[in-house]
């Protein structure tokens, strides 16, 4: 490297006041200056992650995010380039940090993880869509689906309730995210285990939606198989209502 | 999809238009506050436009598409905010791959980053800070642009940032840009409210900077407006209107410059459309004043 250690230790050393605020001393700079870098840097963060998870920084008292939010800015190593992704390191670290029981915030780890997913599809990389694709929802045929989607699994039911009011509900959820082809736009869906289950299976692509339901029948114990291709040609046409399901893959 | 012919064909009409056409118009940042109004196309009307790559690489959805109509209507500049030439580090290669492959989707001529450093110690502060004005770090800094450049296979633009004290310097700033832009045969972005701020905030005069920095080089030039917090100090906030004094600074600088294409900054406080087009417009008022007589003052009457 042509940087001498000298050099280096000095850009270090700034940018380490910026972070943690202690005094230091820098060769040749202005110590009333100093402050105002470190404010601009921390407001760059604060704005950021206030901005990505609205629901959070309005239900959690004002001093534990503050806390939460400058541990992260003094302590953490943002990797990634783009500003727009930090806040998912942030979810990552107050994970690690297990901020959910120090803050006694149970719900803490979903109410992140379901805020940043919705950042995340709304803003990933376009995937290309099935082509060959049947409108009809056939039982013999692998189904088609909107590709840009996730699913989720929350302990707390924190994309239906406040936050607090979801506290005494835990359980297993199961949160479908996909993006509306036509806005843009991030479309919710709360699915049961079986559906969920369903769901992930279609999105693999590589079963029919007989086969998937035959695997449902063993898996879930269920005898009553007209009933289940009911229930689901029921949810799979609502979802194609609301652009998720496409239809049938043709072969 | 893009249709590529048709915009390679109206790129080149649109960056060369900043050298050849009568009127010379002036460029603006891109923001997504604006984003819905500005490409209904009737508010504001600018030369090109420029946007922060990290902002709108590796995306899709709706903004990818917003993007791709602005591309379809203007000429596009880039302006980097992650790459930190200035860091003591490795550059991020995976970083300046999706860099190069932005540029090229979008078939953009410019690329222009600061010259400060924004990562240290593989953190990154996602802020611009200044980097020690010192003989080893023109040397680091110019190896790492060299570096770049021959990765994008195009020479880039660094631009002189506002800083708000010192680090470790042992040399003025003119002499460490100037010295950086000779060693790492690079193109110089002149911000002139950055030189303004500086010279406010560094008691220097903000004339003779410019007479000291290598004014042949330079590709592209950004104006903007900033904030007064103390009697001694400015913050370069992107934030207010551009002030007189730097309108006067600009016209100073064009009439010792090549023509190149001006860009009018604005990211925060961002008021109407159509008072943006104001400034745009005296920027605009100005540029083809000092450069329609093609009346360059030579560098060394400075």
């Amino acid at each position: 490297m042509l940087l001498k250690t000298e050099t280096y230790n000095q850009q270090n050393k700034f940018v380490e006041y910026c972070r943690n605020g202690k005094e230091i001393s820098i060769l040749g700079a202005v110590p009333e200056r100093l402050p105002h870098y470190r404010r601009l840097v921390f407001n760059g963060f604060k704005d950021a992650l206030e901005t990505t998870f609205p629901i959070a920084f309005q239900y959690i008292d004002s001093k534990i995010w503050d806390e939460m939010v400058y541990t992260f800015f003094s302590s953490h190593k943002c990797s990634d380039p783009q500003v727009w992704r930090m806040p998912n390191e942030f979810v990552d670290f107050c994970e690690a940090e297990n901020y959910g029981e120090k803050f006694t915030l149970p719900f803490l780890n979903d109410l992140l993880r379901f805020e940043w997913m919705e950042v995340e599809v709304y803003m990933m990389e376009d995937i290309e869509y099935p082509a060959n694709i049947s409108t009809t929802i056939l039982l013999q045929s692998k189904i088609a689906v909107n590709p840009e989607h996730k699913i989720i699994k929350l302990e707390y039911p924190v994309h239906m309730e406040k936050p607090f009011d979801a506290v005494d509900k835990k359980g297993n959820y199961f949160l479908l995210l996909f993006r509306e082809k036509e806005t843009g736009r991030v479309q919710f869906s709360n699915l049961s285990i079986l559906f969920a289950f369903l769901i992930e299976n279609i999105s693999a692509e590589e079963k029919t939606l007989e086969e998937i339901l035959n695997d449902i029948l063993y898996l879930f114990g269920i005898n009553d198989l007209k009933m289940l291709q009911t229930k689901v040609f029921k949810f799979l046409d609502e979802l194609k209502a609301r652009g998720f399901v496409l239809g049938s893959l043709k072969i | 999809m893009l249709n590529i012919n048709c915009l390679k064909l109206r790129r080149t009409i649109g960056i060369k238009q900043l050298h050849n056409q009568k009127k010379m118009k002036a460029g603006i940042g891109f923001r997504k506050e604006f984003a819905e109004e500005f490409l209904s196309g009737s508010a504001i009307h600018p030369g090109f436009v420029e946007l922060a790559p990290e902002n709108w690489m590796n995306i899709g959805g709706y903004w990818k598409r917003q993007l791709k109509q602005l591309a379809e209507m203007h000429s596009i500049t880039s302006h980097g905010l992650s790459l930190s030439i200035g860091s003591p580090e490795e550059l991020d290669m995976k970083f300046l791959k999706n860099i190069k492959q932005f540029l090229t989707d979008y078939d953009i001529e410019i690329y222009s980053e600061h010259l400060s450093f924004s990562k240290c110690d593989n953190a990154h502060l996602y802020d611009l800070l200044p980097i020690p004005f010192r003989e080893d770090a023109i040397k680091h800094v110019a190896q790492r642009i060299r570096q770049v450049q021959d990765y994008l296979g195009r020479q880039i633009a660094i631009e002189n940032v506002s800083y708000y004290t010192p680090v470790a310097a042992e040399m003025d700033e003119a002499t460490f840009i100037s010295a950086i832009v000779e060693e790492a045969g690079c193109k110089m972005l002149l911000d002139v409210n950055n030189v303004f701020v500086n010279a406010f905030n560094h008691n220097y005069n903000a004339k003779e900077f410019i007479g000291n920095l290598p004014l042949d080089k330079i590709q592209y030039i950004h104006m903007a407006g900033h904030t007064k917090v103390a009697d001694d100090l400015i913050i370069d906030t992107h934030g207010e209107a551009i002030i007189d004094p730097v309108y006067e600074l600009f016209e100073w600088t064009l009439e010792r410059v090549e023509p190149v294409p001006v860009l009018l900054e604005r990211d925060f406080n961002i008021p109407e459309l159509n008072e943006l087009q104001r400034e745009l417009s005296s920027l605009e008022v100005i540029m083809n004043k000092k450069w329609e007589t093609n009346n360059v003052i030579e560098n060394r009457n400075i």
